[in-house]
């Protein structure tokens, strides 16, 4: 029961991930920048533990996109438990904290996983309040729009069916 | 105390006067009959290389194929191409005879051969492989430095775009290290210094990063007590053997430290400049560590502190007030450098190592992208690097 309820919590963070990042392109230029810098197709996938939820997403044609699947990832992280992965997307550990606790593996290249910390970590700063990210943040970003924007924007998107 | 840490050496140590002539012994025990020797060009000509040749001919123990091509800072062509040599040539073992450069390009080899891949790209990761072929392996450092000899990554650069990259897995590390003094006597005196700096920066660096623990911080303040009491010496006098054999341990001891916690951003920067300026790695360890350390210190000035009675004794430590402690680490640090300076000419600054001031952009966009970055106890973006860059120039 608990394992399947951490499961489905994970599930939705995924989801909401992925559509914070979507906003955040359109409202922080540093996620901007980020993407824009990458090369077009850039693809990461993530499995969060043994039958547990994945994400894979795509940066193509200007967008990042959710997919069901991918087949070649250019960078594959698998995170060593669901409990783990509970644990990351409940706001209790940061990605440099995960770590620095071997929590995940990863095949391709390491400066593809620094490119999505950088862009998860503004994720954070904007999603969890600073109760959260000072324990989970090397250093907590400077905001450049108000959180609430952030929220409201994925809230849209979802009631909108803007990620699907 | 760490929530959750691991700790991991397999590596067997063969440390001490006799070392070398227990070679060919330890490879009969890993099973090898036709091993395949590594080593660089400058190790061939002054006769390194033939030291370690004839102690294993010695023993009844001959390298079926030797290699010598080995650039520095490694190469991910020249490792895929040795893989294929040693499958052409039936070799049956590892056997690398240099500093980080060819150690890190056998690791490499030997992750190829073991994963029976044809090109290291395709195997790249952290902690991503499964063990696979056992590839008999012993590595014989000629520098007292990298430490490579016990950690669980090979750093090699991509020619193609001048990223050194790093492979992390503990399967890259050897079967058996030789510490043996009498390979690095002949180090040059500023080699000796730069690598021995690059040995603190693993110490001070593994000691303070997030990825800390108690494990590796006993082998690394006790690496940096043997840096501190046995580099100058080493440096002024290459053919103490005193010195030279605890500058060897102190380095192995190191590379176990970072290698069961991490560097961080001297490491990350350093890295940058090896691949866009080609700054050898152990000169920019040097440059950078006490710059590094003035940006890391807002949060380091508790952990810094711990490292002071390592560098400068217990009694001398216990003399400065405890909240000046941080701060008077950085300059024992920036304070030892200079006297390698005088005594060597070690550079220490990056002009002096022929860095131009317009990489510096370059420099910064890769060392954000660097995997030693991400435990660094401080964050940094692009525009901090070039910060710390331009202090250090
Ligand atoms: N894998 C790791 O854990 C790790 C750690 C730190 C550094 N590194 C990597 O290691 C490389 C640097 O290694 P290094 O500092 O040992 O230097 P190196 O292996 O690049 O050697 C530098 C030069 O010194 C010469 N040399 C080596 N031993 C000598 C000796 N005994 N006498 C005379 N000359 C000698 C070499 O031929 C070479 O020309 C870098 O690529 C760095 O990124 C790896
Ligand atoms: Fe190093």
């Amino acid at each position: 029961m608990k394992l399947a309820l951490q499961k489905l919590t994970v599930g939705i963070v995924l989801r909401v991930v992925h559509a914070a990042l979507v906003e955040l392109y359109a409202l922080d230029s540093r996620v901007r920048d980020e993407f824009n810098r990458m090369p077009e197709g850039m693809s990461y996938a993530l499995q969060t533990g043994f039958n547990a939820p994945q994400l894979f997403v795509q940066w193509k044609d200007g967008k990042l996109h959710n997919l069901k699947h991918l087949d070649k990832p250019v960078c594959a992280l698998r995170l060593k438990s669901t409990g783990i992965s509970f644990r990351m997307f409940t706001g209790q550990m940061g990605l440099a904290q995960a770590y620095a606790q071997h929590a995940f593996s990863m095949q391709g290249e390491i400066a593809d996983v620094m490119k999505l910390a950088r862009l998860v970590n503004l994720v954070e700063g904007y999603l969890f309040p600073k109760f959260i990210t000072k324990h989970i943040l090397t250093d907590i970003p400077a905001l450049q729009v108000n959180p609430l924007r952030v929220y409201g924007r994925v809230l849209c998107g979802f009631l909108t069916g803007r990620y699907n | 105390m760490n929530k959750y840490f691991e700790f991991q050496n397999v590596v067997k140590l063969l440390c001490g006067e006799s070392a070398l002539e227990r070679l060919a012994n330890e490879l009969e025990h890993l099973g090898s009959k036709a091993p395949m020797l590594l080593s660089d060009a400058v190790l061939a000509k002054i006769g390194t290389m033939q030291q370690v040749v004839d102690a294993m001919e010695a023993e009844g123990c001959k390298p079926a194929c030797t290699y010598t091509d080995i650039p520095v800072d490694s190469s991910l062509k020249v490792v895929n191409e040795i893989a294929a040599l040693y499958r052409s040539s039936g070799c049956d073992a590892l056997v690398a005879v240099g500093g980080g450069s060819v150690i890190d390009t056998a690791k490499g080899v030997r992750l190829v051969l073991s994963q029976n891949a044809d090109d290291i790209l395709a195997i790249g990761g952290v902690e991503n492989l499964v063990r696979g072929t056992h590839i008999p392996f012993v590595v014989v450092p000629t520098t007292s430095g990298t430490g490579s000899e016990c950690t669980g990554v090979a750093v090699i650069r991509n020619d193609e775009n001048g990223v050194k990259m790093e492979f992390l897995s503990p399967f890259v590390q050897p079967d058996a290290a030789v510490i043996d003094p009498r390979m690095t006597l002949g180090l040059p005196p500023k080699a000796t210094a730069s690598t021995g700096f690059d040995a603190m920066v693993h110490a001070i660096e593994a000691c303070t990063c997030l990825q800390a623990n108690p494990m590796s911080t006993a082998y690394g303040t006790t690496a940096i007590k043997l840096i501190c009491e046995n580099v100058e010496e080493a440096t002024r006098n290459g053919s103490n053997k005193k010195a030279r054999y605890a500058m060897a341990v102190a380095s192995t001891m190191a590379g176990v430290s970072f290698s069961n916690s991490m560097v961080g951003a001297v490491h990350a920067i350093g890295h940058a400049l090896g691949g866009v300026c080609h700054v050898p790695h152990a000169v920019a360890m040097t440059i950078l560590l006490p710059h590094v350390m003035r940006f890391n210190l807002e949060r380091c000035k508790d952990s810094y502190a711990a490292l002071l009675p390592w560098m400068i004794g217990m009694d001398a430590a216990m003399a400065i007030p405890a909240e000046k402690r941080g701060e008077a680490a950085i300059e024992a640090v920036a304070a030892l450098s200079s006297r390698l300076n005088a005594i060597c000419g070690l550079p220490l600054t990056l002009r002096e190592a022929g860095v131009k001031q317009e990489d510096f952009a370059k420099v910064a966009e890769f060392a954000v992208n660097d995997g030693a970055l991400i435990v660094n106890p401080r964050a940094a973006d692009e525009a901090q690097v070039i910060e710390i860059l331009n202090a250090a120039y």
